[in-house]
């Protein structure tokens, strides 16, 4: 295999990894209560400036405190760890919010749509408010990833590091949550409340509890996605995380909606699909993205994954 | 002797919006009794059952579990407390297998050994099910499935055990299946509160049975009685 096509390959399978992630958060949260959660694009912008602000990141001079950072730099792993918790506490907020309220007076489902779309737009403007509208990139690189080179040489194809830690940490939160799913006891009660609520709660399964989970994990997907971001590309503004949210929802219909394997897959064909524009035309890139989605629904309308839409009679 | 009942209805009402669908209905299961609750289409036999699973509401009386209110207890704490309900439709999960599904009637459930031995003791029950554990429930057909239902709710271990109309839509070689094994489980102690509209096939294994009509209880006594009853036969047995 040629070095650039090697390179080719990883760079696509690294941002493959992330769209996953996105993709994945979207899946859980469909999977359970048959909706999609729009401020899902905005728990990965906060994942990300929750990263930069727990590695000792200052204000830029438009935010609400000016030069402001918090009193801790803590290394990338942490600050990463614990600014997916952030989103993922976030996101439990959101449910509370924009789903709760909704589900307790039996509102049409496709309500909350609009509920979550209001939570994003609140969120991302909130982080407008306090950090400015300004990029960030992260503290000095080699404070993000000490002792490792900037790049690695894989069979003669020149690699950035950033790239290499971007998809193990997705590959990696993508397989244990997948197995996690498959072999807990819980993964089997979400399973249940997924396919028939109410059956689940005569099994005594606490649904409530069980949707809460798939919110509390999709948001924390979000965030490690925003803070993989930020290290490997920069914060480019509170927005930053909208286009990744879209490109998720894009990845989701692609696999197929409610598979986890599909939103793997999905995510790894659109990574790679876009890793083959030259970054001399990477304007190309959304558009060659969306060009891929909309092959693959003319011939397969459910996805690559999907399960057939056939109703029960 | 007084004892105190397994479950007790006292006046229980509930109501879907405006419309009233139980208007005050007094029932007793005690421990160790088989109980059919007859009625039409519509009569509220089903609304009975959700709401002593918690999964309406009631808007007025009482349900009383062991002497004790269920008025507080949610849904999914009711198979804790020793209620399990085969619902109305079956509900199984269609998309998993048929071991799936008997597994997660025992989700509450800790004792691995307990569990396998029940899982055996419904393979040998069910003896067609044991052929097809690996198959996807909603690929089996309308009988296997209903044996799917009332096994996971033996799976939970209830003390006592609702079963919505297991016989609807079953051929009658089948639906005599399903009532030889209720038959056979209520003889090893199984406390049951059977919901039916074959009320033939419910009195013959009954101990004692209601009938419901429009929210209301129109009648009640032993299954033998309720045999015989003129009014009865002249409505539900089509004599």
């Amino acid at each position: 295999m040629s070095a650039a096509l090697l390179q080719i390959l990883l760079n696509g399978a690294a941002s493959g990894g992330v769209y996953a992630l996105v993709a994945l958060g979207y899946t859980l949260i469909f999977s359970v209560l048959g909706v999609i959660n729009f401020a899902q694009g905005a728990l990965f912008s906060l994942g990300g400036y929750l990263t930069f602000l727990l590695m000792g990141g200052r204000i830029g001079v438009n935010g609400a405190l000016p030069g402001w950072h918090l009193p801790v730099a803590l290394p990338f792993w942490m600050a990463l760890l614990l600014a997916a918790i952030g989103a993922g506490v976030v996101a439990l907020l959101v449910e509370r919010v924009a789903f709760a309220p909704l589900r307790r007076r039996g509102a049409d489902p496709l309500l909350s749509l609009i509920t979550s779309l209001g939570a994003g737009v609140v969120l991302v403007n909130l982080l407008q408010i306090l950090m400015g509208a300004e990029g960030y990139a992260f503290p000095a690189g080699a404070a993000a990833l000490e002792g490792l080179p900037e790049a690695l040489l894989i069979g003669g194809a020149r690699i950035r590091t950033v790239q290499v830690v971007l998809l193990l940490i997705s590959a990696g939160a993508v397989a244990a949550l997948t197995v996690w799913l498959e072999r807990s006891r819980t993964g089997q009660a979400m399973r249940a409340v997924a396919e028939d609520p109410t059956a689940a709660r005569l099994m005594g399964i606490h649904s409530g509890a069980i949707v809460r989970l798939a919110f509390l994990l999709s948001g924390m997907l979000a965030g490690l996605g925003g803070g993989l971001i930020g290290l490997s590309v920069s914060l480019a503004g509170p927005y930053f995380g909208i286009s990744f949210g879209l490109k998720g929802l894009a990845v989701l219909v692609l696999g197929g909606l409610g598979s986890v394997p599909g939103a793997i897959a999905g995510g790894l064909l659109m990574g790679l699909a876009e890793a083959l524009i030259p970054s001399a035309a990477s304007g190309w890139r959304d558009a060659l993205a969306f060009a891929v989605l909309f092959a693959v629904l003319v011939l397969r309308p459910s996805g690559l994954l999907g399960r057939r839409l056939q109703e029960k009679v | 002797m007084n004892t105190i009942a397994l479950l007790e209805l006292d006046q229980l009402q509930v109501h879907y919006g405006s419309v009233q669908a139980l208007a005050g209905v007094s029932l007793r299961v005690n421990r160790g009794e088989f109980v059919c609750l007859l009625g039409s289409n519509g009569a509220g036999k089903s609304t009975t059952l959700r709401a002593i699973s918690r999964l309406v509401p009631a808007t007025g009386g009482e349900i009383r579990w062991r002497g004790g209110d269920l008025a507080k207890v949610p849904a999914h704490r009711t198979l804790r407390l020793g209620i399990g309900h085969c619902p109305e439709g079956r509900r199984l999960l269609n998309r998993q297998t048929v071991a799936f599904n008997l597994e997660l009637g025992a989700y509450l459930r800790r004792d691995r050994l307990g569990i396998s031995s029940d899982l055996d003791r419904c393979y040998a029950l069910f003896p067609r099910l044991a052929e097809r554990r690996r198959q996807q429930a909603g690929s089996l057909s309308g009988g296997e499935q209903q044996m799917v239902a009332i096994a996971r709710a033996l799976m939970g271990r209830p003390e006592l055990l609702m079963l919505d109309e297991p016989s609807l839509g079953l051929a009658p070689k089948l639906v005599a299946e399903v009532m030889g094994v209720l038959e056979a489980l209520h003889k090893q102690g199984q406390t049951i509160l059977l919901v039916e509209q074959n009320a033939q096939a419910a009195l013959e294994i009954a101990d004692r049975g209601y009938v419901l009509e429009a929210g209301r209880l129109q009648l009640e006594g032993s299954a033998k009685d309720l045999l015989g009853d003129e009014q009865l036969r002249a409505a539900y047995l089509g004599q």
